[in-house]
């Protein structure tokens, strides 16, 4: 009997979300408010303006560069919350390596715990492995240019990382996800925010300001790719450790 | 020196950098997590001190993050609501100072996950305290998720019996909430083509063509932030959440966390109040009701509980009723009093919670039967339980008082009479529940040797109990300074744009 009530009730709100989904403007209404507001100034004085040609990449990491750093924020926060809840539970190979010190053995009953993968596929993955690499470097280094960037980047190198998990143990994340870098590189994207943005109040009066005067544009260039390479980084950081622990429990 | 700009950007992102940095002084030392976070929000604290003093000697006033103008880039506007930065950087310092001890009690509380729930109680605060200074919608939304999601981790950390199925029903109800906001937020950048509040409203008022999607996203935008209110009959994430927590946690979610709801609330206000576009007598009636309905409802559940802290979650419940009936009553006075009440019941909800949590700490017992005569035992954590029992009941001079009285004096100034006798009503039965735990702990003779054998806390867990209760009673000596402090803004907030 609750079941139907429930379906009942969601069909019956969503009456007025859809009512309200038509009176917006038209899909592509060039009158529309979203294109002739806000965004329209991005379109004309962008690409000068916020120093990226990829117009999509301006607006996230300069003209709204604060919405940017929450969201890394959000990504660094998921992480934590994982972590939190899962260490100490004797769930996760962090627990147990530190609080039994036995470390070396976990790390062997790990290499037989990887699914028996198909050697085709392992040879094929550790094949395509550089070429990933280089893939999401480009992806990452050229997304103020092209589509693409930090964001887009770190998933291709955390699905890298998983990849190379699959096929050769975990073993392979530890790098990431159990040594001194470890918390470096999970927190690395809030911290390139916090060092670019301070940089940039250095540097133009204003938090995650850029310089756009002809002597330090270049600087610019090199603070947005320093933001992108950090946000790549972090993510993958995050998504990977994800992962790993996900894989132990 | 409160001039300084910066301190606006400085208060957001100092949290956060701590945040990210609390793993890595774990790395150096391991017991620096929770010194590393005091130090962190000390440093937040001293620039909300700043922001509150610029903010009442200049009014409200804007920092422009990348030095892009207001519509295109994102704003941080502080203005008198956003004074609630003070008070969560208080509570957020108390709370760590507490938890340093605390923590080491809890059950399944390995030290491994020591640097990651301070990151979290960093987080939590430092997303709070975004939520609050931020003009820009979509910057909202944001801030909105860090604190959401470090929340529902700051359940399930302290791995207490339910705390796990406690934090899933609060991260279903945060999750779908959260989404309602987003679709509004969406609704109002497709009307406006804009995501700044201000620039929001303005356009808003000037909006021509169908009005249907504003009405839906007003709707969207309440239900959404009167969940994370937790105000009936949405509450039912909150009493086991907030139950469940470590008393810490319970602290900031109970005293903070659920304010934010009402902050967003008093943010949507000021864009629909702005824009002028609808009556919102209806709206308003609504959260009157509702408002009226919670503060029985949770005192009526509150004095069913055994369990004190299931008690206090409950009360919670009760006061944010209090303060959403103060807004739906849209009267000056009656604004004013809920304003000061999100203020007032932070401090006093925070003492009551960490009074609560030291005696836990101490006899291990939770429910009002076992603790009968820990009166007795931990004198100064139970005078300071006491205080903030009176409090909470709204007893002459202490902080609840007149936050209370000014909310009945809204209710008749807007012919609601019915309203003001709710509210007495309401204070009739939390006096019932408080008094029913001060007999249990003042005048019972003890049933267990652990609670006449409880000593007091030690002085870190101590000290925050203390100055938290003896905020209680100077906010209510003091009580006129925050009323005044407010006014302006909620002239503000009522008033439609451009006269």
């Amino acid at each position: 009997m609750r079941r139907p009530i429930a379906i009942a009730l969601v069909l019956l709100s969503a009456i007025p979300l859809v009512v309200a989904v038509a009176g917006l403007p038209a899909h592509g209404d060039p009158s529309a408010p979203v294109h002739t507001h806000v965004s329209a100034h991005y379109i004309e004085r962008g690409a000068e303006e916020a120093g990226a040609t990829n117009l999509v990449t301006g607006v996230l990491l300069n003209y709204r560069g604060l919405d940017a750093a929450g969201e890394v924020t959000v990504i660094f926060t998921a992480l934590i919350a994982v972590l939190a809840i899962l260490l100490g539970t004797g769930t996760t190979p962090e627990s147990t390596a530190s609080s039994r010190g036995a470390s070396d053995r976990r790390g062997a009953d790990r290499e037989s715990t990887v699914a028996p993968v198909s050697p085709i596929v392992s040879f094929v993955v550790r094949l395509l492995a550089p070429f990933i690499a280089l893939y999401a470097a480009y992806v990452i280094l050229h997304g103020h240019v092209t589509p693409g960037g930090g964001f887009q980047g770190g998933a291709i190198l955390a699905g890298l990382f998983i990849a190379l998990a699959m096929v050769l143990g975990t073993r392979a994340m530890q790098p990431v996800a159990r040594t001194a870098l470890a918390p470096w590189l999970q927190g690395a994207a809030v911290l390139s925010f916090v060092v670019v943005g301070t940089v940039g109040a250095f540097l133009t009066g204003f938090f995650l300001g850029f310089p756009a005067e002809p002597p330090l544009h270049l600087v610019r260039e090199l603070l947005i790719i320093a933001l992108e390479v950090g946000i790549a980084i972090g993510g993958a950081a995050v998504l990977a450790t994800i992962f790993l622990h996900m894989e132990a429990s | 020196m409160y001039a300084w700009p910066h301190w606006l950007a400085l208060v957001v992102m100092t949290p956060l950098a701590g945040a990210a940095l609390t793993p890595i002084a774990a790395l150096l030392d391991r017991r620096s997590p929770p010194w590393w976070a005091l130090a962190t929000m000390t440093f937040t604290s001293l620039a909300a001190t700043m922001l509150v003093l610029r903010v009442f000697a200049e009014g409200p006033f804007s920092y422009l993050p990348g030095g892009w103008a207001a519509p295109y880039g994102v704003e941080l506007r502080f203005d008198e609501f956003s004074a609630v930065v003070g008070v969560i950087c208080l509570i957020g310092w108390m709370a760590i100072l507490f938890s340093s001890r605390y923590t080491r009690s809890l059950p399944e509380f390995a030290s491994d996950r020591s640097p990651y729930y301070y990151a979290l109680l960093l987080l939590n605060l430092g997303g709070m305290i975004g939520f609050a200074v931020t003009g820009d919608l979509f910057n909202l939304f944001v801030f909105l998720e860090i604190l959401s999601l470090s929340g529902y981790a700051l359940v399930a950390v302290g791995g207490e019996r339910i705390a796990e199925m406690a934090a899933f029903k609060y991260l279903l109800m945060g999750a779908v909430s959260s989404v309602l906001v987003l679709f509004a937020i969406g609704f109002l950048y497709g009307m406006t083509g804009t995501l700044n509040i201000a620039d929001v409203t303005a356009r808003l008022g000037a909006l021509e063509g169908p009005t249907a999607p504003a009405a839906v996203a007003l709707a969207l935008l309440a239900v959404g932030f009167v969940t994370k209110a937790a105000i009936f009959p949405l509450h039912v994430w909150l009493p086991d959440a907030h139950a469940a927590a470590p008393s810490p946690v319970s602290a900031v979610l109970s005293g903070l966390v659920v304010k934010l709801g009402v902050i967003g609330m008093i943010r949507t206000y000021r864009i629909y109040y702005g824009a002028g576009l609808f009556d919102l007598t209806v709206l308003n009636h609504v959260l009157m009701w509702l408002g009226a309905i919670s503060i029985v409802m949770g005192a009526f559940f509150a004095i069913f509980q055994e369990d004190v802290k299931l008690m206090l979650a409950y009360s919670t419940i009760s006061n944010i009723g209090y303060i959403i009936m103060g807004l739906g009553l849209a009267t000056t006075y009656g604004v004013i009093g809920a304003s000061v009440h999100i203020f007032n019941h932070a401090l006093i909800k925070a003492t009551l919670f960490l009074a609560v949590g030291a005696i836990i700490y101490r006899t291990g017992y939770r429910t009002l039967s076992d603790l009968r005569g820990v009166g007795r035992a931990m004198p100064l954590t139970s005078v300071a339980l006491s205080i903030g029992a009176i409090s909470i009941v709204g007893i002459p001079p202490t902080a609840g008082f007149l936050c209370k009285w000014y909310i009945t004096l809204g209710a008749f100034e807007a012919n609601q009479p019915l309203f003001g006798f709710v509210l007495v009503f309401g204070a009739l039965l939390i006096f019932v529940y408080y008094i029913r735990m001060v007999n249990a702990f003042y005048f019972r003779e003890p049933i267990h040797a652990e609670v006449t054998e409880a000593r007091e806390v030690p002085v870190s867990m101590l000290l925050p109990t203390l100055v938290l209760a003896s905020l209680c009673l100077i906010m209510g000596v003091l009580g006129r300074i925050p009323l005044t402090f407010i006014e302006p803004g909620v002239v503000r907030l009522l008033a439609p744009l451009g006269g």
